[in-house]
């Protein structure tokens, strides 16, 4: 009956593999065609140039800073949102802790998982209206209202936060954690429940305080679900087009002031669209294509660890 | 070393009226090994974790030593504990997993390291001390989670059903290896099971309880010889002991065909109350089959309880008769110990007589032991 298999499994493939290749990987092979040639975007005359727009883009300095920037996101969005998320989530399932009673969560950890979740069910473009409010240049910001409210501030000249090139790129990021800590916070919370609660018992008799339960014992065990939630927002620090595009300055998918929030993608659709280089904007899809690759390969390589049983 | 003392300790459970553990009160010697023991939902295990601090105490007061720990936290009280799923962590090697405690105590690594070796010799875990939790077997896993709590020399060991995901040989192996140990070590020893073998096999005394109330604290030998009421009667022992309630007659209680001998006085305090019955117990080895020159109420028939057999199990070096007889009007079922290589067959009717002084009479309304 063993030959009879494979043509049905064949069968079974053919149809999902066709529109995989067709729908997926067609337009990534499109793409590294067309990122070889003058392509302007509204034609179809274009013209083979080699390698010349990878080349431009290594000397291009908008370029190399949008890469910086992708680089940062890239650094702390995984970092912050993942020691948030886990701290909550400890706080939340094992982190309450009176004189006796075991190991239980802090008091109303039901009502603040919900209220946690909340930023995750907005969407970016509401996202993007929340934090035009909050970040306003005057004080009817809510920030800036509040600063000025408690004096650390003066009203004629509060921070433009989404206009001062220093501090632009921060405010993006702590959008996108604020969002995102809800939903790691739940992954966590599933990840640790799966955890036997007689091992933080034991934890507990062994002596262990709350810090080095967290440390030795609650992250090894999450080291799965962190390594996870890691390739996530790698992803996302890749991307944060939407924000930067909504909520600053600048002509065409914003990225202002003065290219200081400048990311990869709003980049390459600025060449794309607006100056008519699609060609080159494909060269750029190209790299951050890699980027995103080796990024993800990087992090499920280096976090690899023995799976743990329980 | 330590005593331990529960004194009337309660623990309610929010939500519930019935206190989980009722006003608990034992006194644990120095190195003694007390072994709860009762059917599921007893609370034999809120009583120990009652002691080891992982859950509240409601009322009333525990005790190690000297110390009142009623409120103190696990970790000071300097007790360690042994969990049924042994609750290894499982990304630490077996050496890591038990020099735990000693590193978190900031015990210096050579310390921890003979210490630890010094516990895995004992445990026969040495060649193990590298390995993660998961390439173990059970028993393995058991002697780690034992290993854990020796290291760290605490002045009480509680144990909550260590035994219960082993297979029924190594359970038995290592219900001696533990016995032993404790014996070894001297330290106070709380221990928590469901299985009454374990209870009677390796504790110094047996505690048992039901429904949260403490029923009988003594010696495996007195609870299975003076059972102090109906429950404990019938919890102890395996087969469990045969109860047939029959009424009182002048002089003593009438069981089938004989007399079985009870305090004048005991018997009287119970018809006062308004008993018409009590009921007698009889352990299934204490029956003795009657062949014709036992004492007889009545000459015609013989002596004792006529028994008819539905099933024999055969154990090898003897053998159980499920039977049912007719005891004062009604069906009973009762269990009679045979000799191994007598065993009769199904369908038979054996006369049993209750060997004389292994019978145990208790009140049927109130449970309470009423022969000596």
């Amino acid at each position: 009956m063993r030959h009879r298999k494979y043509p049905f499994i064949v069968g079974f493939l053919f149809v999902p593999v066709v529109l995989y290749t067709v729908l997926m990987v067609w337009p990534y092979i499109q793409t590294f065609g067309y990122s070889l040639t003058d392509w302007s975007g509204e034609s179809q005359t274009m013209h083979f140039v080699g390698l010349k727009n990878y080349t431009t883009l290594f000397g291009d300095t908008v370029f190399r800073e949008a890469l910086l920037h992708n680089v940062l996101l890239l650094v702390f969005l995984p970092v912050i949102t993942i020691l948030l998320a886990l701290f909550f989530a400890f706080m939340l399932n094992v982190g309450g802790r009176g004189t006796t009673g075991g190991v239980q969560g802090v008091r109303g950890s039901g009502f603040y998982r919900v209220v946690f979740f909340f930023p995750q069910v907005l969407s970016v473009a509401i996202l993007a209206v929340l934090f035009e409010a909050v970040y306003r240049s005057d004080s009817g910001g809510l920030l800036n209202g509040i600063l000025v409210k408690i004096g650390l501030e003066n009203p004629q000249n509060p921070i433009e936060w989404l206009n001062d090139p220093g501090t632009v790129l921060w405010c993006l990021l702590a959008i996108v954690v604020w969002q995102g800590v809800g939903f790691y916070l739940v992954l966590f919370s599933a990840a640790m429940q799966s955890i036997p609660r007689e091992v933080f018992e034991a934890a507990l008799l062994d002596g262990a305080g709350r810090g080095q339960t967290f440390f030795r014992v609650t992250m090894p065990l999450l080291w799965d679900s962190v390594q996870t939630a890691w390739v996530y927002l790698a992803i996302a620090a890749m991307d944060f087009f939407a924000l930067v595009s909504t909520l600053t300055p600048g002509t065409a998918y914003g990225g202002g002031p003065d290219y200081h929030s400048e990311v990869l993608s709003t980049y390459l659709m600025r060449n794309f669209l607006f100056y008519g280089k699609s060609g080159y904007a494909c060269a750029m899809g190209v790299v951050i294509l890699l980027i995103t690759l080796v990024v993800s390969v990087f992090a499920l390589r280096v976090t690899r660890r023995e799976r743990i049983e329980f | 070393m330590a005593t331990v003392t529960f004194d009337k300790a309660t623990r309610v459970y929010p939500g519930s009226d019935r206190p989980a553990v009722d006003q608990l009160e034992i006194d644990i010697a120095d190195g003694e090994f007390l072994v709860l023991v009762g059917p599921s939902g007893c609370g034999k295990s809120t009583s120990l974790r009652m002691l080891a601090g992982l859950e509240d105490v409601n009322d009333g007061a525990i005790r190690i030593g000297d110390r009142d720990v009623t409120h103190l936290p696990p970790k000071d009280r300097d007790i360690a504990m042994v969990f049924q799923n042994y609750a290894l962590y499982p990304h630490m090697t077996v050496a890591d997993n038990m020099g735990f405690a000693l590193k978190i105590a900031g015990v210096n690594k050579a310390e921890i390291r003979t210490r630890v070796e010094e516990a895995a010799k004992i445990l026969d875990l040495t060649e193990f001390l590298g390995r993660k939790p998961k390439a173990l077997s059970g028993g393995q896993r058991q002697r780690v989670a034992m290993g854990r709590a020796i290291v760290r020399e605490p002045q009480v060991f509680l144990m909550d059903e260590p035994l219960s995901n082993l297979d029924a040989k190594l359970r038995v192996q290592t219900r001696t290896q533990i016995a032993g140990l404790q014996r070894r070590l001297g330290t106070t020893t709380v221990y928590v099971t469901h299985d009454q073998v374990e209870a009677m096999t390796m504790g110094d005394r047996v505690a048992v309880l039901k429904d949260g109330l403490l029923q009988q604290v003594d010696s495996p030998r007195n609870m299975y010889d003076r059972p102090a009421n109906l429950f404990v009667a019938g919890f102890i022992g395996s087969p469990a002991m045969n109860l047939v309630e029959v009424p009182v007659t002048d002089g003593g209680v009438k069981f089938g065909n004989s007399i079985v001998p009870v305090n004048r006085e005991a018997v009287a305090a119970a018809v006062e109350k308004g008993d018409r019955t009590v009921t007698v117990g009889v352990r299934p080895e204490h029956f003795d089959i009657a062949d014709g020159e036992a004492k007889s109420l009545s000459k015609d028939e013989p002596a004792g309880i006529a028994v008819t057999v539905n099933v024999v199990e055969e154990l090898g070096a003897d053998g159980y008769v499920y039977g049912t007889a007719e005891v004062s009007g009604e069906q009973k079922d009762i269990v009679v110990r045979v000799g191994g290589r007598s065993v009769p067959l199904k369908g038979d009717v054996l006369h049993v007589v209750p060997r004389a002084g292994e019978t145990h009479v208790f009140s049927t309304s109130t449970g309470e032991r009423l022969s000596d």
